[in-house]
């Protein structure tokens, strides 16, 4: 309750010197919620493509958008030694010929769901509601939770695949599809996906091919990729080189070049993260320092007569301290609540679901900072008053 | 056994030329019970003494004992320590927080000295009200005069019960009739208790109302007795 009342004491300045600690924690809280959506996208994708390997044709370079390969790689591929599984892959994306300036996610995608890809990948995607589609069924889709989100759909709703973009050429086709589940919230890629039966996926595939190419292509001889599983113990970067040397015309992406990739994606927002936290550092450090040496300055006889009474150097370091302290909270608190309240408003206009994640983890650490930049900024300042001689504290003016 | 005795006492202030000796070999034994003041001209050294007594400075050379502890034996810590829970301070600027109100104000000392919290209220709430200020617990130092301020000062000195209170120019800032209210309950607590007092002033009238005055003129004792034996009063400034 002191402490409160001493901030008080000089209420403009200590309002301004929280104010600096809510900029800066604003600014991480911000910074940071964007960070940890990325991350989440990252690490799903980290745990998806560092457990399995992705084998497309051999002229395109990844998985979405990849290139249209036959199906009959497929066994091929699952013929090479250290191959566990194998399942089809083919996916197209959600909303053809949609302008997206910046798009900072995953586009919205239509893909297969196969069962021997879900069951063997270390990443688990769950059912909120409904179900998977079966190989046997038709015009039926399962959507990720910010698909369904984004068009509003439940199941036993209507959803028109692809959707229709603004300006369709004259010969965009597209299929009423019936939701029979929507899927749980992960967080990353299969949160934008549209999951129909191989058919089907197929068919959407071949209908998206040129018009010229169309008629001469069976699309149900069409994948798009082969998701690979090795045998336990298989080294999986191996087993990539040897499928891409084993079987022609397609190129088995290593994982450990997958995960480099994602991680080193990841470090861009880890340094924005430490560059807003490096703003806060220094806006709300320097004005906690100077509201501390001024506050030290002025309770000058104050702190005399406290040690004259008794009060040794560590309570006086701690008494200044716990202000600076509280300070720092203060500011942690308001700047973490605007930071949160920013990131919703942000959301909540984002039909996707938006770009910043609040985490529990980024409360800690906004908490903790901030506490941690009061406190520390504040030991200087409080040594210099712990230090101080009584007699001479007591006599100044 | 003595509450204070010093032996040789000495102050020096500053190096080479600007040296100022503030007290030179001063020799003193104050007992338990007694109420003393100290007088002198301004800058004879009598705060300084003052100081050294409460063991919130060191001096240069010379002993210092209280309640026979050897001051020279004690790190800062332990200065702290003795202060918080043996010697009681009063100030001629009462030194009172103004964010905290009287009762806080008189529980200060025992943030630092950790004693029954319980039962220092009691005692705050007795010396409140021994001093008619029980209706002002709950006030500011900013809404209370001189005075009471100085009341108020007097009750967070003996909150922890020490055996010695020492006071700077404690009624400096009060006038005469308020001085004299505020000597009578020093008084009162010197005989009830038998807490020592030691106050350093340059009122000589309220010196005359103590047991025993010792005047000090530029570092030394020039004389120390009853008041009544004192010289003249032209030593005072």
């Amino acid at each position: 309750m002191e402490i409160l009342r001493n901030l008080w004491r000089r209420k403009v300045r200590t309002i301004l010197t929280v104010s600096g600690i809510v900029m800066g924690i604003f600014a991480l809280t911000t910074m940071g919620s964007l960070a940890e959506h990325f991350n989440v996208l990252l690490g799903g994708g980290i745990t998806y493509y560092g457990g399995s390997i992705q084998v497309t044709d051999d002229r395109s370079s990844g998985s979405f958008g990849a290139g249209a390969m036959s199906l009959t790689t497929l066994g091929e591929i699952q013929d090479v030694n250290g191959v566990r599984a194998a399942g089809p892959n083919v996916s197209l994306t959600a909303k053809p010929g949609s302008v997206s300036a910046v798009n900072f996610g995953v586009p919205d995608y239509i893909m297969n769901y196969d069962k021997t890809t879900t069951d063997n990948s270390p990443f688990k995607i769950s059912l909120a509601s409904g179900s998977f589609p079966s190989a046997s069924s038709r015009f039926e889709v399962t959507l990720g939770s910010t698909f369904a989100a984004e068009f509003k759909k439940h199941v036993g709703d209507t959803i028109y695949l692809p959707v229709r973009p603004t300006d369709a050429t004259a010969d965009f086709v597209n299929h009423p599809f019936k939701v029979i589940g929507v899927l749980g919230q992960t967080l990353t890629a299969p949160d934008n996906g549209a999951y129909v039966s191989l058919h089907d996926a197929q068919m959407l595939l071949g209908e998206s091919l040129p018009a010229a190419l169309r008629a001469s292509v069976n699309p149900y001889q069409l994948i798009t990729g082969v998701v690979v599983y090795g045998k336990p113990g298989a080294n999986l970067d191996t087993l990539a080189t040897r499928i891409t040397a084993e079987v022609s015309g397609v190129k088995a992406t290593k994982p450990s070049v997958m995960v480099s990739s994602f991680k080193s994606g990841g470090a861009i927002f880890t340094f924005m993260t430490t560059a807003a936290a490096l703003l806060a550092l220094i806006i709300g450090g320097l004005s906690v320092v100077n509201t501390m040496i001024m506050s030290v300055s002025e309770r000058t006889r104050e702190i005399g007569l406290k040690k004259a009474i008794g009060a040794k150097t560590r309570n006086i370091l701690s008494e200044f301290v716990a202000e600076s302290t509280v300070m720092g909270l203060l500011g942690g608190i308001i700047g973490f609540l605007l930071g949160v309240l920013m990131t919703w408003l942000l959301n909540s206009g984002d039909p996707s679901g938006g770009l910043f994640l609040i985490t529990p983890r980024l409360t800690l650490i906004a908490l903790i900072f901030a506490i941690a930049l009061g406190a520390g900024a504040g030991v200087l300042p409080a040594m210099r008053a712990a230090r101080m001689d009584p007699v001479t504290a007591l006599r100044a003016q | 056994m003595a509450t204070i005795q010093t032996l040789g006492l000495s102050k020096t202030y500053g190096k080479g030329e600007s040296t100022v000796k503030a007290l030179d070999g001063v020799n003193v034994t104050i007992e338990q019970g007694e109420f003393v003041a100290i007088v002198g001209r301004s800058g004879s050294g009598k705060t300084t003494m003052l100081d050294c007594m409460g063991l919130l400075m060191r001096p240069t050379s010379g002993v210092i004992t209280l309640d026979g502890i050897d001051a020279r034996t004690l790190n800062d810590r332990q200065r702290a320590e003795l202060r918080s829970r043996h010697i009681g301070f009063i100030f001629q600027e009462f030194n009172l927080l103004p964010t905290m109100t009287a009762m806080e104000n008189i529980l200060l000392p025992l943030r630092y000295s950790g004693g029954d919290r319980k039962a220092a209220r009691t005692r705050a709430e007795g010396f409140l009200e021994e001093v008619g200020l029980a209706q002002r617990a709950r006030h500011r130092p900013t809404q209370m005069s001189g005075g009471e301020q100085q009341r108020i000062a007097i009750a967070r000195s003996l909150i922890n019960e020490p055996t010695l209170v020492l006071g700077d120019e404690p009624m400096g800032e009060v006038d005469t009739d308020t001085a004299n209210a505020l000597l009578g309950f020093m008084r009162r607590i010197n005989a009830e208790r038998g807490v020592t007092f030691v106050i350093v002033t340059h009122d000589l009238d309220l010196a005359a109302r103590t047991d025993r005055v010792i005047r000090l003129r530029d570092g030394h004792v020039i004389s120390d007795g009853r008041p009544s034996a004192q010289a003249a009063p032209q030593a005072a400034a």
